[in-house]
């Protein structure tokens, strides 16, 4: 009986967060609450589900990146790179994707495209050029760039936590990838447009006119960010000898930056996403439910059948199968359902899981970019379009973007194939 | 007469109102014409919908993408100020009043008054009937003048 209270409560939960009828969190938590409330699950289970280390890191950068982001040192790369391009639009594009992509590979995706989705607009007004293909290259690159790091999009920083994968595990075996990715959208998109990159002399001038500096309003504040944001990095860089996990790392760079700053601490960490961080919690009380009852079990059972416990076959199913979902579903929940998929398939099959953790996390990062829905960075540009009369259609979009994301998963099953299948 | 310094003995009666059907153009203009930074929005019947200040008007030209970024301001191209303005000229003022409006009633004290004006940082208090029907305003220099009349006493 619980068996099937446990799929119902599952099944009914995503399909109202697929319909977005109704707040994602408040589902997810509402979920939560029943698998305990019904009896799939106590409360002691419920809790052993929720991996801390996911939300510490997670909370951690939020508030760094809050505080830094006040010191317009995002904003300064950014004009820099404009004013790099010697205002031709071409350049600029080239350059505003890598930036973009490196942005995302650090910040997460929402955050990244908050930051780059007005530069695109200020750049295209100063251009008088149509915005679109620069908002199309910020979503592109967001969700590419954030598939490179651990902390680049929150699918990963599930997948490393869950599987014990460093921030170094995550850029030896990923970034790869994603520059690969990258570099081919880029080409691809600079054929598709090329002819609408023109500006006149005068709107070239208006863009070397720009002075990066003047987008820095606190130095000070840049400085300390700096600091902060390198020490971090480091932290995870040397995660090999030090031991130390990704949420210590995060959550005590946070609170340095506080420190340095003497900002009073209220309003950076109520400016933590407290609703992404209990959709996630919601969602690890909701999967875990379904593990109690060994749903997630008979899928890797069924899965295992179909793919014949053949390494190949199971790493290219995963990695085309998530694609897929995560063009139409948000890759969060995604993931974390299939996380202990993977790990029962490991099981099962006694297959090395490497393969399979890597198809996972390029199949969900970047097969997002397939449709506007496909994940929220998509969302955020597309609804900050809209209001400035830019509306971005549901085909409209998929025409540039499905076969660029077809093009990536390509170049993704090549990359995993002949890395870690030959 | 004593007074009871209540808000009827101070607001202004002569308010300068708009309707909720008006646009954006035609409450500047308005503005423009009472040398006012401010005005009530009113409905049919006279019930408060709204206040529209200088500022709503200000920042609803802004754009979303520059108030989410206002590091990039200095960069913006400078056409945009206008072709931003053309764009929101037949915006409803509904739109972007400001819809959440403390209002009081006449025979409040000045304290209760006061009081609001102080924890909101509102300019201008409306004055309702006991039917929602607007009958006047009180401002910042309202108070001012109450609380010189009680020093110079």
């Amino acid at each position: 009986m619980t068996f099937f209270i446990a799929i119902g409560i599952f099944a009914i939960a995503y399909a109202i967060i697929i319909s977005e009828k109704i707040h994602r969190t408040v589902i997810a938590l509402i979920g939560a609450s029943l698998m305990i409330i019904l009896g799939v699950i106590s409360q002691e289970q419920a809790i052993e589900g929720v991996d801390f280390n996911t939300l510490g890191l997670l909370i951690g950068m939020m508030v760094i990146v809050d505080i830094a982001k006040h010191s317009g040192v995002f904003q300064y790369v950014a004009i820099w790179a404009a004013k790099a391009g010697k205002g031709s639009p071409m350049p600029i594009f080239i350059l505003l994707g890598i930036i973009t992509a490196v942005f995302s590979a650090l910040l997460d995706n929402v955050t990244t495209v908050l930051l780059m989705t007005p530069v695109a607009f200020v750049i295209a007004n100063n251009l008088k050029l149509n915005p679109k293909p620069y908002l199309f290259g910020t979503i592109l690159l967001s969700n590419i760039g954030g598939a490179a790091t651990l902390i680049g999009d929150p699918p990963n920083i599930l997948i490393g936590s869950a599987a014990g994968l460093s921030f170094n595990d995550f850029i030896f075996n990923m970034a790869p990838a994603s520059v690969l990715i990258a570099v081919a959208t880029l080409l691809i998109l600079f054929f598709w447009y090329r002819k609408e990159f023109v500006a006149t002399d005068e709107s070239k001038k208006a863009i070397m006119r720009f002075e990066p500096s003047e987008a820095i309003t606190d130095k000070k504040l840049l400085i300390k960010s700096l600091i902060v944001i390198g020490l971090v990095l480091f932290g995870f860089f040397t995660h090999g000898f030090t031991h130390l996990e990704a949420a210590t790392i995060a959550l005590a760079g946070a609170a340095l930056l506080l420190l340095l700053t003497f900002n009073e601490p209220d309003h950076h960490l109520q400016n933590a996403e407290w609703t992404t961080i209990f959709f996630f919690i919601g969602l690890f009380v909701l999967v875990v439910g379904l593990e109690q009852v060994g749903a997630i079990y008979f899928l890797a059972q069924k899965l295992f059948m179909i793919t014949e416990g053949n390494l190949t076959m199971t790493t290219i199913f995963i990695l085309w199968g998530s694609a897929f979902f995560s063009s139409v579903v948000d890759n969060i929940p995604f993931v974390a359902t299939m996380i202990p998929l993977v790990k029962d398939i490991g099981t099962i099959s006694g297959l090395a899981l490497a393969p399979l953790w890597w198809a996972l996390t390029l199949g969900a990062d970047i097969g997002g970019n397939a449709t506007i829905v496909g994940a929220s960075a998509n969302l955020v540009v597309s609804g900050m379009a809209e209001k400035e009369g830019h509306k971005i259609g549901f085909v409209e979009y998929m025409k540039v973007a499905l076969p660029l994301t077809v093009v990536a998963m390509v170049i993704s099953t090549i990359y995993i194939y002949w890395r870690y299948l030959v | 007469m004593i007074k009871k310094y209540i808000i009827s003995e101070f607001m202004n009666t002569n308010t300068v109102t708009i309707r909720d059907s008006a646009t954006f153009r035609e409450a500047v203009d308005m503005m423009v014409e009472n040398k006012t930074n401010g005005l009530i929005v009113v409905d049919n019947l006279q019930k408060v919908k709204g206040i529209l200040s200088s500022w709503d008007i200000i920042q609803h030209i802004v754009p979303d993408y520059l108030e989410e970024d206002k590091h990039l301001a200095a960069f913006e191209s400078g056409d945009v100020f206008i072709r931003r303005i053309k764009e929101v000229a037949n915006t409803p003022v509904t739109e972007f009043m400001t819809s959440k409006v403390h209002k009081a009633h006449p025979e409040q004290s000045l304290m209760a008054a006061a009081t609001i004006l102080s924890e909101f940082h509102i300019r201008q208090l409306p004055v309702v009937d006991h039917n929602d029907v607007l009958i006047g305003y009180l401002n910042r220099t309202d108070i001012k003048k109450a609380i010189a009349e009680i020093l110079s006493e």
